[in-house]
């Protein structure tokens, strides 16, 4: 399901998606994103930003707040203005508390399988926030100048 | 799509990694390649890995772990500058093995390597 509306300014482009979570749609839905998101970067770095940002957040959705069910659905919206990108993703999961979940990682020296997805997204995006008991994830990347 | 091309010595194997290393089929199938291995020496080469996700950098150190638990040394080459990007942006270059290298400094009577098989996803 996608909707896409402008305000009367026309500087602000919002869009919404609903994703099956699982792992196989994964692609498919980093994909319908990027192909929003990819005319309104200002260059290749921050197209990759946001596909790796993406790529993370999607997962992670998938694998903690969807248990890899195809039978639940992430929701997403786009924000797009002259500033920055917002990305919010909801899934339907119980949540959790971002700040356990990297510490063991955060300084590289845990040689943990899991936990370097939050710290990707860090370094990616300007803001990582997490609301709503862990269960809304909301990025925000200030946009560069177009050259 | 992850293709994985094996080149073996005698007491070393290389495995060329060229795609993706992403959560999916891609990690499972490096996951089972390399978990199959018995070389003394297991080579990760990683030149041609043009994405990898936080999936892909756990799957390292999986198998870092692992190697380590079987008494395999486990080395990474050739890590790509997406590859190089995350793993700093982790600090994982500082605790997984990096390096690059020739295959012929673990082959010191130059039998040179036979082509042991390939692996492809989709």
């Amino acid at each position: 399901m996608q909707a896409t509306s402008r305000t009367e300014e026309q500087q602000r482009i919002s869009k919404e998606f609903a994703f099956p979570g699982d792992v196989q749609s994964l692609a498919q839905s980093r994909q319908a994103m990027m192909d929003f998101l990819a005319p309104y970067c200002s260059g290749e770095a921050e197209e990759i930003d946001l596909f790796l940002t993406l790529q993370e957040a999607l997962a992670n959705a998938i694998l903690h707040g969807c248990g890899n069910d195809p039978s639940k659905t992430i929701h997403c919206r786009v924000e797009i203005d002259p500033s920055a990108v917002e990305i919010t993703i909801r899934d339907p999961g119980p949540g959790f508390d971002p700040y356990n979940a990297t510490q063991s990682t955060d300084d590289g020296t845990n040689l943990t399988p899991h936990g370097r997805g939050i710290c990707l997204m860090r370094s990616l995006m300007d803001e990582v926030t997490y609301r709503r008991g862990g269960t809304e994830l909301h990025l925000r990347k200030l946009r560069a100048t177009r050259t | 799509m992850l293709r994985i091309e094996v080149h073996a010595l005698p007491h070393a194997a290389t495995l060329r990694c060229i795609g993706r290393i992403v959560l999916g089929v891609e990690c499972e199938i490096l996951r089972c390649v390399a978990e199959g291995r018995t070389e003394a020496n297991l080579i990760l080469d990683l030149a041609q890995v043009r994405a990898m996700d936080a999936a892909g950098l756990g799957l390292l150190v999986e198998l870092h772990i692992n190697a380590s638990g079987r008494g395999q040394a486990l080395r990474i080459v050739g890590a790509s500058r997406p590859v190089c990007a995350l793993m700093a942006i982790t600090s994982l270059h500082s605790v997984l093995n990096v390096s690059d290298c020739e295959e012929g400094e673990l082959d010191p009577g130059g039998t040179g390597s036979c082509f042991a098989g390939r692996y492809m996803t989709a």
